[in-house]
């Protein structure tokens, strides 16, 4: 895997989101549940169905697999240097590893949750942690002590997304329901609740709950966040339900769009979502058969400009600082990259679409 | 071992010395006396004390309810009784039954009984209820022979529509070959074999293993085949296919080919050089053998060699009339429960099939009976006799259908709905023949579309899904519906051509009379006179008031409940 | 050929002996208390079951037989219980702490992967056939002559149209009262305007016409007939039972949801003479998503079951209950694409505890991975004959069913022998 070395622009020259093709797979012995690629672009660590996290040197393809958790890690983030990767895992513990050293037990070790801990973020700073899980709280911990800033509570169901505002120091969380809850970290008081319902069902046949925001990422001028998940729930015990990632408006907590695939049968869960510099946003959806997709949304379109089908199920997304590259995590136990420019072998063409 | 009608299990008790007579030296003779002689003939035989326990007759008006509800499923109206006991010709009992053989209540009855003998109440899967019912009803409505009858239901394959409802039998089972075997030897040859599945039956000596997968072995190359475009299922075969056995006690393994009981097996011929006149292909065609076991299945079942189908249907036929088999249950055949009168059995079975399997023959038959016509009190003075002695006639629980149908008769619900329908009928029809409503085919129609809902939710609650027994049992859950459930207390409103409504109308003697004839298809009693009476002068809320609870507490009582 | 193996006619003889004598010895026992103290005593002999049944096929990865760390199993740990030695999933920690008052059979291979079959399988002990469900068996054979309730209730939401009501031969009366979660039986109300004594009237009239008719006749129907009046009018009485509204403190315990309720209904219904109450808790059928829907249904289950647990206990009626929670069967291994697990009867579990049941144990188990029986393999025949014994029934016996000769259990198994007290 060769290394791509043009960081300074932030829209890619040549980006081309229609032309999107893999570049790169790598593959490891189980279906992984996440990843996350490092800011700096050298690293994408991965989670998986065991109690390991696979860490991947992008450049050279290596692979390290780093072990300490008590169960399936279910939520990454690096620290704005790369050097420092956060896990989180079903067993409510957050490890904190150093991805400079070859080390392969944890640095540092938080059991945060009681049950799962199922996200972790760190604050654009670098400096504070968030994390949510089963205990229906949402943590904040200061990442030079590790000791814990705030305890938000008032959701009633568990807590599945949660993200740091990029600029004004604030979270957002979301809920199994649906309830989404702004805090305010300077005060360290709930701001404002927000209504995300549209992405809970009831599956009546079997009486349960269905939702969650299986994503949740802010845009970078801090003006929205998206949120990944279901809505239309029929039957969720066979993955019956319909995909779907939200736009909601800072300003207001109002929703601004739904997003759902272009195939109205396709049944599914959206798995990670990323805007992109450029405007258009990227979302990753399992397909219930086992395939997936990848959805190119401009904010103002009603339908997605483009649509790339996976041959497997699409787990976890990130968007790579060169902003032409995505890293997907599959159920087929392979992290693929993907490139949003003209195929390579046909790289010196001109761009003709612009 | 039902080779010889004269067979070891018939020496216990009775008299096969004197039928053996019978048979050898005035057969000819007694072949020409009418069958329910020498049934009556037959039942008392060798007993010494049945004329002490007999039972005298029932009399007219336990007659009328019950060969109604035997023939027609229904008690009869207070007018229908009433004009019966008016009559005066001597044979009116016998003209009764010939009437009600040849009503249309008499194949709807039959719809409903023998739909429950052959499916059992399980919804329906592959074949429309409507359908299969249809042609059940027709089926009885034109005398099928039951020989052909069953013939039909053992060899359509459901491909097309003439012949799909009467591929149910196998359809609705999906050609599975536990349930499909285990029902063909209980419904058609009266054997349980179910036990006999895995081992030779534990407790039942005739039962075996190879009885079970000899059976199966007509069915185990068919299968269930769904059309891929229509979805329609429908009876596939392939041309080879083994049945081979092992017993989980003794891991003893055999093979079997098709085989009706202890009858010789019925073997394949040579493969023929192309097996197929439909190949198989994947499955996306239905394939069709040239030589087909399954259709060996009906010759071998109704082969006059293959006893055991007709003594089954004779004995299923004679339990409906006579509320219990002669053997009993009628699918627990074998000798250690052999039947009460193996040679009546006989008597009955060989007649049957000397009559071209003649169902309203068998059943005219057994009305005409003393032992049909007896009353169900035994003699004053004398002890119950047992069920299988038939001495005294035994009370038949109401199926759920006839009990839905008897108490929309007793309420009158049947007749006021009559009236609306006809009248509805001339009003969006004021050219139509006038007589058109008077056709007692309409009517049945009519009413029948008219009310089966009330019939299915009798159905619903009273009705056993699975394995159909004699065995009285009632649950709680049925008893509130009856006392407390809105559907029967709607029916006791006075209102309309309502049996309340007309017996607010009446004084005392009168509305005693009628609310009598109406219920329990009798005159009432100078002590039961005297009893209503006082019940309707002490109502708390008037005699009116009181009407309502007059009638529940009759249709809510054994007497209404059961055939007697 | 015969094979008569545990089915010998003689044999069924005196296990009906056997089952009469330990009655009637429990009998002469009480002959020293005072007839209060006897009463209370005689209720305590009467045995019942309490079936809790997880309606999909719970995981038995993600409850009974956890896998931490393996191939499959699953993000969820294994937490250890009040029996030393054996661990159960994180998802039952209140069951963790009572483990010592039930078992588990880890070994069932029922071979069969379908709803229907596998719940016919697991509620007849047999695979084919209409034969009776275990409730029906304990309504015909424990429920006291004198019970003010039937014998089998079955209480759910959802799943109630079950054929015939489980009573096959039985008849009846032996098959399920189904109550739609804590709605009150149907009709259990005098119809509008017809008042108290005009009802009684009614009903007088009714004996009334019977004494009449069985002048002469046999009286059995009519007896059956009129039992059926006689029971309705017992749960008439016992309509403020059933809509009476929980106790807060009780709520606070069980929890206000759904199955909370229903297994307060199921304790007062064995407080009343139920033989066996079964309560559905539905929603284990996760073909997708198996980890959070396991989270949330069992996190509804474990608690209120493990209150009424405790109340049995406390009650001093658990040694006479029987306490079985089962499922059609369990889900595969193999964790599929959308984080379900599938159908799975050939390796899962049951648990099970109270009347006739050795506490503490774990029956048999399975490989390192859970894809296979390893030691024990029993199906649901074998788990049949062991719930009927642990009450008391000989299962070995045949029905008391005039003109068939039908074995209780499945006479080609037998009860897990080690599992009965």
């Amino acid at each position: 895997m060769k290394s791509e070395q043009n960081a300074e622009p932030a829209v890619a020259a040549g980006l081309d989101a229609k032309q999107t093709h893999q570049v790169a797979a790598f593959k490891y012995e189980l279906p992984l549940t996440t990843l996350r690629v490092d800011p700096t672009a050298r690293f994408a660590a991965a989670g998986a169905e065991d109690l390991d996290v696979q860490l991947w040197d992008l450049d050279s393809g290596t692979r390290r697999t780093l072990k300490g958790h008590p169960s399936w890690v279910r939520s990454i983030d690096f620290s704005p240097d790369g050097n420092r990767l956060y896990t989180a895992c079903w067993g409510g513990v957050i490890n904190v590893w150093d991805t400079s050293s070859d080390q392969t037990t944890p640095v540092s070790s938080i059991h945060a949750h009681q049950g799962a801990a199922r996200c972790v973020r760190v604050s654009p700073d670098g400096k504070r942690l968030a994390t949510c899980g089963n205990d229906l709280l949402v943590k904040v911990w200061n990442l030079d002590d590790g000791e814990l800033l705030h305890t938000f509570s008032g959701h009633p169901r568990h807590v599945y997304g949660v993200d740091f505002h990029p600029a004004n120091n604030h979270l957002v969380s979301q809920d199994l329901m649906g309830g989404v809850n702004v805090w305010d970290l300077g005060t360290g008081k709930h701001k404002q609740s927000v209504d995300a319902s549209v992405m809970t069902g009831y599956d009546n046949k079997f009486a349960a709950d269905m939702g969650g925001a299986r994503d949740l990422t802010f845009r970078a001028d801090g003006t929205q966040w998206a949120s990944a998940g279901i809505t239309n729930v029929t039957n969720s015990f066979a993955g019956i339900q319909v995909p779907i990632i939200v736009l909601f408006d800072w300003e207001t907590g109002k929703e601004i769009k739904q997003l759902k695939s272009a195939d109205d049968n396709l049944k599914g869960i959206a798995w990670g979502v990323r805007y992109h510099p450029a405007g258009f946003v990227i979302g990753a959806i399992a397909d219930r058969t086992g395939k997936g997709e990848l959805w190119f949304y401009r904010p103002d379109e009603e339908k997605a400009f483009h649509t790339l089908k996976l041959k497997s199920a699409a787990r976890g997304l990130d968007l790579l600082s060169d902003n032409q590259r995505l890293a997907v995590a599959h159920a087929d136990g392979h992290l693929r990259l993907y490139r949003m420019t003209a195929d390579s072998a046909a790289a010196d063409e001109p761009d003709a679409t612009g | 071992m039902y080779s010889s009608p004269l067979n070891s299990s018939a020496l216990g008790k009775t008299c096969w010395f004197a039928v053996a007579l019978v048979l050898i030296a005035v057969q000819s003779a007694e072949a020409t006396r009418p069958l329910h002689e020498r049934v009556d003939a037959a039942i008392g035989c060798g007993d010494p004390e049945f004329e002490r326990l007999a039972a005298a007759d029932a009399g007219d008006a336990a007659f009328i309810r019950r060969v109604y509800l035997d023939l027609a499923g229904t008690i009869p109206s207070s007018d229908q009784v009433r004009r019966f006991l008016a009559e005066s010709a001597a044979d009116k009992r016998a003209q009764l039954v010939d009437q009600l053989l040849e009503s249309p209540r008499y194949a709807r009855h039959m719809q409903y009984v023998f739909d429950t003998m052959l499916m059992e109440r399980r919804p329906a899967k592959y074949v429309k209820a409507d359908q299969w019912q249809a042609y059940l009803r027709q089926s009885f409505a034109e005398n099928k022979p039951w020989d052909q009858f069953v013939t039909e239901m053992l060899t359509a394959d459901g491909a097309d529509e003439t012949n799909r409802a009467a591929a149910r039998f196998l359809l609705d089972r999906e050609l599975k070959p536990d349930p499909v075997t285990r029902d063909l030897g209980r419904i058609f040859l009266g054997r349980d074999l179910q036990c006999a599945q895995c081992h030779d039956h534990p407790n039942v000596d005739d039962y075996l293993q190879r009885h079970y997968h000899g059976l199966a072995a007509f069915l185990n190359r068919s299968y269930l085949f769904t059309d891929p475009k229509t979805k329609q299922a429908s009876i596939g075969e392939k041309a080879e296919g083994v049945v081979k056995f092992t017993s989980v006690f003794t891991s003893e393994a055999a093979e079997t080919a098709p085989r009706m009981l202890d009858l010789p097996p019925v073997e394949d011929p040579p493969m023929a050089d192309e097996p197929y006149k439909v190949k198989p292909e994947k499955k996306k065609v239905r394939s069709v053998p040239v030589y087909s076991r399954r259709l060996q299945l009906a010759s071998a079942m109704t082969d006059p060699s293959n006893a055991a189908f007709r003594r089954n249907i004779v004995n299923r036929l004679w339990a409906m009339m006579m509320g219990r088999g002669i053997v009993e249950p009628v699918d627990m055949w074998h000798a250690g429960n052999p039947p009460s009168h193996p040679e009546l059995l006989e008597m009955l079975a060989d007649d049957f099939a000397a009559h071209h399997y003649d169902v309203k023959y068998l059943l005219r038959e057994l009305a005409r009976t003393k032992t049909y016509q007896r009353s169900s009190q035994y003699p004053p003075g004398a002890e119950i006799a047992p069920d299988d002695r038939f001495a005294v006639a035994l009370q038949k629980p109401l199926s759920p259908e006839q009990l839905a149908w008897s108490m929309m008769q007793a309420t009158s619900l049947t007749e006021a709905t009559l009236q609306d329908l006809q009248a509805k009928h001339r009003k969006a029809h004021p050219d139509d023949d006038p007589q058109t409503v008077e056709d007692p085919v309409w009517q049945e129609a009519a009413l029948h579309d008219a009310l089966k809902g009330h019939v299915a939710s009798f159905v619903d609650l009273f009705g056993v899904t699975g394995i159909q027994t004699s065995q009285f049992d009632a649950s709680a859950n049925q008893a509130l519906f009856l006392r407390n459930g809105k559907v029967l207390q709607s029916w006791l409103t006075p209102q309309g051509a309502r049996l309340t409504a007309k017996l607010k109308a009446l004084d005392a003697p009168q509305l005693v009379d009628e609310f009598y004839m109406a219920v329990f298809s009798r005159p009432p009693g100078a002590d039961e006179q005297q009893q209503i009476s006082e019940f309707l002068a002490r109502a708390p809320e008037g005699r009116d008031a009181a009407l309502g609870q007059l009638v529940w507490a009759a249709l809510s009582s054994a007497e209404f409940r059961f055939n007697h | 050929m015969r094979r008569n193996q545990g089915c010998h006619p003689h044999e069924h003889l005196l296990a009906r002996r056997r089952l009469l004598a330990s009655t009637a010895a429990g009998a002469v026992g009480l002959g020293v208390l005072g007839t209060q103290a006897q009463a209370k005593q005689l209720q305590r002999q009467e045995k019942r079951i309490l079936q809790v049944f997880l309606q999909g096929g719970v995981s038995q990865l993600e409850s009974w037989d956890p896998k931490p760390g393996t191939l499959h199993g699953g993000p969820f740990q294994a937490i250890p219980t009040s029996v030393p030695g054996i661990h159960i999933s994180e998802l039952l920690p209140n069951i963790a702490q009572r483990m010592h008052l039930l078992s588990i059979v880890r070994s069932i291979n029922i071979k069969i992967n379908d709803h229907e079959q596998g719940r016919q399988f697991m509620e007849k002990g047999r695979r084919v056939g209409q034969y009776p469900y275990v409730g029906a068996v304990a309504s015909k054979y424990l429920t006291p002559a004198d019970s003010e309730l039937p014998g089998y209730v079955h209480v759910s939401s959802r799943g109630l149209r079950d054929t015939a009501g489980g009573a096959a031969f039985l008849g009846a009366r032996h098959g399920q009262l189904k109550l739609e979660g804590i709605q009150p039986p149907g009709n259990l109300a005098v119809p509008e305007g017809l008042d108290p004594v005009a009802d009684s009237n009614r009903d007088q009239l009714r004996l009334q016409f019977n004494q009449r008719f069985v002048e002469r006749r046999s009286k059995a129907l009519t007896e059956a007939y009129d039992a059926s009046f006689h029971q309705a009018t017992k749960l008439m009485g016992r309509k403020a039972m059933f809509e009476g509204e929980a106790a807060e403190r009780d709520l606070d315990r069980y929890g206000r949801h759904d199955f909370g309720r229903y297994c307060l209904l199921a304790r007062t219904l064995l407080e009343n003479g139920a033989a066996c109450v079964k309560v559905t808790h539905h929603g284990y059928d996760s073909h997708a998503e198996n980890f959070n829907f396991h989270l949330e249904q069992l996190g509804e289950f474990d608690k209120p079951f493990c209150m009424l647990l405790d109340d049995l206990k406390a009650r001093g009626m658990l040694e006479s209950t029987l306490v079985v929670i089962y499922s059609e069967f369990g889900r595969t291994p193999k964790v599929n694409v959308r984080y379900g697990r599938d159908h799975w009867g050939s390796a899962w579990s049951i648990a099970l505890g109270g009347c006739g049941i050795q506490p503490g144990a774990v029956i048999g188990k399975t490989n390192d991975t859970g894809t296979a029986v390893a030691d024990r393999e029993v199906d649901a025949g074998h788990l049949f004959h062991t719930y009927l014994q642990a009450v008391g029934v000989d299962s070995t016996a045949d029905h008391d069913i005039p003109g068939r000769s039908i074995p209780i259990g499945d006479p080609s198994t037998e009860a897990i022998g080690e599992l009965l007290a």
